[in-house]
């Protein structure tokens, strides 16, 4: 082992347990719980590969436990790392927060080598399992396997029977430790297995809160894992496609694990599309796009197998795509993993495993499995039903009622009550021993607390090999005395260490044999964009945009209120209350009767739940950013997380508003410069700097129409025509103008010029109308590239001084009439280049008609 | 209900014309249908000649042999349309042999039912004993066939018992059912149509260890008496198989009280009334309204 320490140092720590501290606490509650524990062995002396822990652990004190605890969740936060249903659903709860506990589990490399050896084989074994299930089926001919626990489970999907070439690309496996220590197999996932990307997350957030251990150790790196999914994706099209295209088909944001398929999408490098994206035509799948439709090759599936074609499968799926399982039946689609490959993850093939090991590789199975009861066999469901007090027991499917149950928790009557369900259909359920666990620790304000913990590792086949994430996703409850462990419940994440013996870092990249590998990831073609992202594109453009109009108005009216308020009748209240009504009109937020001006300001900042307001305005830019959180930089989403907290709870009253709108205008501005720094100008920047473009014009002339565009008092006049400029981010230039003499002498005059027709102002609606014209080009929509460039040549004959003439009627026309034609172009754009399908209906067959002679 | 006689069992061929109509009050845009638009082929029956049109022209019409080894038709309009229409005309040589009740009477219902499961391939007896979705095997649908099909009966009387149970205690009556009644439904209101009455037949056997299918097809049938028979008034129809323990299935018809002759032609068969949908479709429209028009014609061929 290259473990960097030295051999009289790990006995230092080993002897070092001086009865105070976090690690002593630990092992006293260690020794009293039972089962193995990740860090002291049966002698209760600490194991020496976990020194990079326990050594850092001792230095850190619970003090510097609990600020690393903080950081982790800080960083949960500023990462949007979530889990749960409707995570990002801005109509249901806010998502519930992943939660990492900050201490890594460190595994041997001498001990991985073995796990994953054995994952090697389990995988193999469960591909020529899905082989013989949807092929020959002789396994079940030959009566190795009862036939009813394979086609009584609902993951056998008769509509993919015969469908040739299905790789079992993806595995994942949750392990535990039994009372020997060994691991032993909880659970195989093999429909579409979720938490490698939470698994990468995990990562990330323990390496900078655990900076200098994370660089100490010599552990495996996780990202080439990634790059080789990527490739094994590819591959999965066949050889005869040169740069296949793969897309991550997600059930939506709504899901529980949306956050991890977003991440993957963007670990991966290939697009998050929904249903909707996607449509078949002629017996191919196709990511709908009004520019030009790409054809699908593979599609990385976290749709539940039953909802992904309504046709095939469940009818009442709005979800999946009709066709796509005729598409796979084609060969012209292949779906990762395979639509039948959730009834592999049927416990009741458990207690068969180790005879299928040996018939189907003519190999001892390696990895054992919880002692397991299908009660489909008779003398097995006398066993299981005879000791219900000390089994755990499980449906052989996750339906919607609770998954496991155990048997020493219930009641004798609720006992009664699952033998009843029990032998109802017994063929459906599963008894087994539970496993003991390790314990491994959690930081809590009190100290080191052990928790029960479980494992679950990844893979990946790829050409005859099948890799194994040199780490995984670990899971840890809050009580040892319970052997549940799952997310629903509370449970935290943890980092898991492989340490290599290779030199720090190298492996866990990628090997890149140029004969085998010819790039690192096979070149993947940059996807045609789908209504329904270009939309969501587009709105992050918009809301940004319109959250900063909205925020810079209530920052100048604020001002102003802040010093005139008190002061009525004076030309400084005047201004205020023309800046106020404006940001009335702007976010149709009018004043509650008896409201002060900076109530009614601060109302306008309001909260996330009342339309109209800032808030609402920058919580939707977060829910925009979530639909296509594949096509932005990482760096958006500590920025948008720092947006959504500034505004998710008003401001104290007596605390100045000003320095919410402060952050607020920051966190913006960084959103602008992460967009504009980190997008390639291509049809995706179009849409998104469309939206800021015709969002920004709208602002600047509804905001005109709202102040200049009325005759005043000339001194109020001039006092809001400096507001205006102020709020539009241009008083600046204009003050020099004037004073260099340079600019219109009038102050109305330059402010028209600066905000409406000056090309180089990159505030004026000119300037915006010219990038809308670009970024329409990129669109490749040429009629609304020529109508753009017709409203700015309009723009540029305008001649200021007849149009801000008398009682500026005509500016009025003139802003109204560019209000119409942006819309307009706004309108064709969405219908465009946005629409989603029509509606999906289901026709079921003929029923009434049937009849008898 | 059709009587039965010797004549039945002749060797005939008929031509079955299947035409299904949708008709909506807006464009769709894209319709994907599913459906059985040939005839499987079944030792009591050999397929001819099949024709399908479907108009608009479809962009694709695709045929695959499903799980069950049903001849199963993919098909993909992409034409705006207001009107779909999908007519099949088959050509099939029927000839169904008569049961032989007394060999079935060789085994009663539990023998019949403990030698199916030992020497049946398992595949087959577990995918028809298994409740399946229309078909769930509750205490209800147990105490039901425990009145008829008792563990000492003779098999071949059991049979023709519970087939001629179920049309006793069932009134046949369209319009009160529909593609989601259940068997508990079923038994609470006491009528349906064939499909009903098939579901609650195969409910009994499986209950009893019997592996049932469900088998969908046509009937010919004869006009009232001094009546010339109505283009598109025959139907589709639907009854029950059982797998006996020489490894032949006998079907049964609860909705006509005999077992079937050469007046039964076959489509497909599965577990149950989903499995065989004879067309289903999803469709992309904002018609909100469809209606949807049957007609089959099953026409006795004059022998060459």
């Amino acid at each position: 082992m290259s473990v960097p320490v030295s051999a009289s140092a790990s006995e230092d720590v080993t002897e070092g347990a001086s009865g105070t501290g976090p690690l002593a606490d630990y092992r006293a509650q260690v020794r009293t719980e039972g089962g193995p524990d990740e860090w002291y062995d049966a002698s209760h002396r600490l194991r020496p590969e976990q020194h990079p822990i326990t050594s850092a652990v001792d230095q850190l004190g619970l003090p510097g436990l609990l600020a690393a605890r903080g950081e982790a969740r800080r960083l949960v936060e500023d990462d949007g790392i979530r889990y749960g249903p409707g995570a990002m659903d801005d109509d249901a709860d806010p998502g519930r927060s992943w939660v990492i506990d900050p201490l890594p589990v460190v595994i041997g490399s001498q001990e991985w080598a073995g796990l994953e050896s054995a994952l090697r084989q389990r995988a193999l074994l469960l591909q020529l399992l899905h082989d013989d299930l949807y092929g020959a089926r002789r396994l079940l001919s030959d009566r190795v396997l009862p036939a009813d626990v394979v086609l009584g489970h609902p993951g056998f999907i008769r509509g993919a029977d015969g469908i040739a070439h299905q790789r079992l690309v993806l595995t994942a496996t949750d392990l535990a430790r039994d009372a020997d220590g060994a691991w032993a197999v909880l659970a195989d996932k093999t429909a579409a297995p979720a938490g490698a990307g939470y698994a990468m997350a995990n990562r990330r957030v323990t390496s900078r809160v655990l900076g200098p251990v994370h660089r100490r150790a010599s552990l495996a790196r996780l990202r080439g894992f990634f790059d080789t999914m990527a490739r094994a994706l590819g591959a999965v099209a066949g050889s005869d496609v040169d740069t296949p295209r793969v897309v991550l088909l997600s059930p939506g944001t709504g899901a529980e694990t949306a956050f991890d398929q977003g991440f993957l999408a963007t670990l991966l490098g290939f697009p998050l599309v929904e249903g909707d994206d996607l449509s078949v035509r002629d017996g191919r799948v196709w990511i709908r796009s009004t520019g030009r439709s790409e054809p699908v090759d593979v599609v990385l599936r976290r749709l539940d197998a039953e909802f992904c074609d309504p046709l095939e499968l469940r009818a009442d799926s709005q979800l999946g795509l009709p066709g796509l399982v005729e598409s796979a039946r084609r060969g012209t689609v292949h779906l990762a993993n395979p639509l039948g490959s959730g009834v592999l993850e049927n416990p009741g093939l458990t207690p068969y495993l180790p005879a299928l090991s040996r018939r189907l590789l003519g190999e001892d199975l390696a990895l054992p499995s919880a002692t397991t009861w299908w009660c489909g066999e008779p003398a097995e469901l006398s066993h299981v039903l005879a000791h219900l007090d000390t089994l755990v027991v499980k449906p052989i499917s996750r339906g919607a009622v609770v998954a496991a149950r155990f048997g020493w928790d219930l009641s004798s009557a609720e006992r009664d009550d699952l033998r009843r369900e029990i032998s109802a259909r017994p063929w459906a359920w599963v008894g087994q021993e539970p496993i003991a666990m390790s314990t491994a620790p959690v930081v809590t304000p009190t100290g080191l607390t052990p928790g029960r913990f479980v494992l679950r590792t990844f893979g990946v086949a790829h050409a005859d090999e099948h890799h194994v994430m040199p780490g995984g996703l670990g899971r840890v409850n809050t009580s040892a005395a319970s052997l549940l462990v799952s997310n629903a419940s509370g449970a935290l994440a943890k980092d898991v260490w492989v340490l290599t013996d290779e030199p720090s870092g190298l492996r866990g990249w990628a090997s890149r044999d140029p004969a085998t590998q010819p790039a690192l990831v096979r070149l993947q073609r940059r996807a045609a964009v789908a209504p329904r992202v270009a939309d969501n594109l587009f709105w992050v453009g918009r809301y940004a945009e319109r959250a900063e109009g909205i925020a810079r108005l209530l920052r100048v009216a604020d001002d102003l209120a802040e010093d005139h308020a008190q002061r009525p009748d004076t030309p400084g209240a005047a201004t205020m209350a023309v800046m106020v009504a404006a940001g009335a009109r702007l976010t149709g937020l009018a004043p509650q009767p008896g409201m002060s001006p900076s109530d009614h300001i601060r109302a306008m900042v309001g909260t996330p739940q009342q339309v109209g307001t800032l808030a609402h305005t920058g919580h939707r830019i977060v829910a925009a950013a979530e639909n296509v959180r594949d096509q932005l930089s990482q760096d958006i989403w500590h920025v948008l997380s720092r947006l959504a907290r500034t505004l998710a709870t008003p401001a104290p009253t007596d605390v100045p508003l000003r320095q919410q709108l402060d952050v607020v205008l920051e966190s913006l501005l960084a959103v602008a410069g992460v967009v504009h720094e980190s997008m390639v100008r291509d049809q995706t920047w179009g849409f998104l700097d469309g939206g800021v473009r015709v969002e920004r014009a709208q602002h600047t002339v509804a905001l005109l129409r709202a102040t200049l565009a009325v005759e005043r008092a000339p001194i109020t006049d001039g006092q809001v025509t400096e507001s205006v400029l102020e709020a539009c981010e241009s008083i600046l230039t204009h003050r020099r103008r004037t004073a260099s003499g340079e600019g219109p002498a009038w102050p109305i005059h330059s402010a028209t010029s600066l905000l409406l027709v000056d090309p180089g102002n990159p505030r004026s609606v000119a300037f915006q109308v010219a990038r809308l014209g670009k970024a329409l080009r990129l669109a490749a929509d040429d009629d609304l590239v020529e109508r753009a460039e017709a409203l700015g040549a309009s723009l540029a004959d305008l001649d200021l001084v007849d149009v801000c003439a008398g009682d500026r009627a005509e500016l009025r026309d003139v802003l109204a009439t560019v209000e119409t034609t942006l819309r307009a172009i706004s309108a064709d754009l969405t219908a465009r280049h946005f629409s989603r399908k029509p509606t999906q209906r289901v026709l079921l067959g003929d029923w009434a008609g049937a009849g008898r002679p | 209900m059709s009587r039965q006689g010797p004549d039945d069992f002749t060797p005939r061929s008929y031509e079955v014309r299947h035409r299904t109509t949708y008709t909506y009050d807006e464009d769709v845009t894209t319709c994907y249908e599913r459906g059985f638009l040939r005839p499987r082929e079944t030792p009591s029956q050999r397929v001819v000649s099949n024709d399908v049109d479907i108009s608009p022209e479809p962009l694709l019409v695709s045929e695959h042999r499903d799980h069950f080894g049903n001849e199963s038709f993919y098909v993909e309009v992409r034409t705006p349309h207001r009107v779909l229409e999908v007519t099949k005309t088959s050509v099939v040589h029927v000839a169904w042999p008569l049961v032989d009740l007394a060999a079935l009477d060789r085994w009663t219902v539990a023998s019949a039912a403990e030698e199916i499961r030992r020497t049946g391939d398992p595949a087959t007896v577990s995918t028809h004993l298994l409740p399946s979705v229309l078909v769930d095997v509750d205490d209800a649908v147990c105490a039901y066939a425990a009145t008829h099909l008792t563990p000492t009966r003779p098999l071949g009387e059991a049979v023709v018992a519970l087939t001629h149970a179920i049309f006793d205690d069932f009134d046949y009556r369209s319009g009160v059912t529909n593609v989601r009644t259940t068997l508990q439904d079923l038994l609470e209101s006491r009528q349906g149509v064939c499909q009903d009455f098939t579901h609650l037949a195969l409910g009994c056997l499986r209950a009893v260890g019997l592996p049932g299918r469900y088998v969908s097809g046509y009937l010919e049938t004869a006009p009232p008496p001094g009546k010339v028979k109505l283009e598109g008034a025959d139907a589709s129809h639907a009854w029950a198989s059982v797998l006996t323990p020489d490894g032949t299935w006998v079907d049964l018809d609860p909705t006509n009280d005999h077992l079937a002759d050469s007046r039964y032609v076959v489509t497909a068969w599965g577990r149950d009334f989903r499995d065989v949908s004879p067309l289903k479709g999803v469709i992309f429209t904002e018609s909100t309204t469809s209606s949807l028009k049957v007609g089959v014609d099953v026409t006795r061929l004059p022998e060459l």
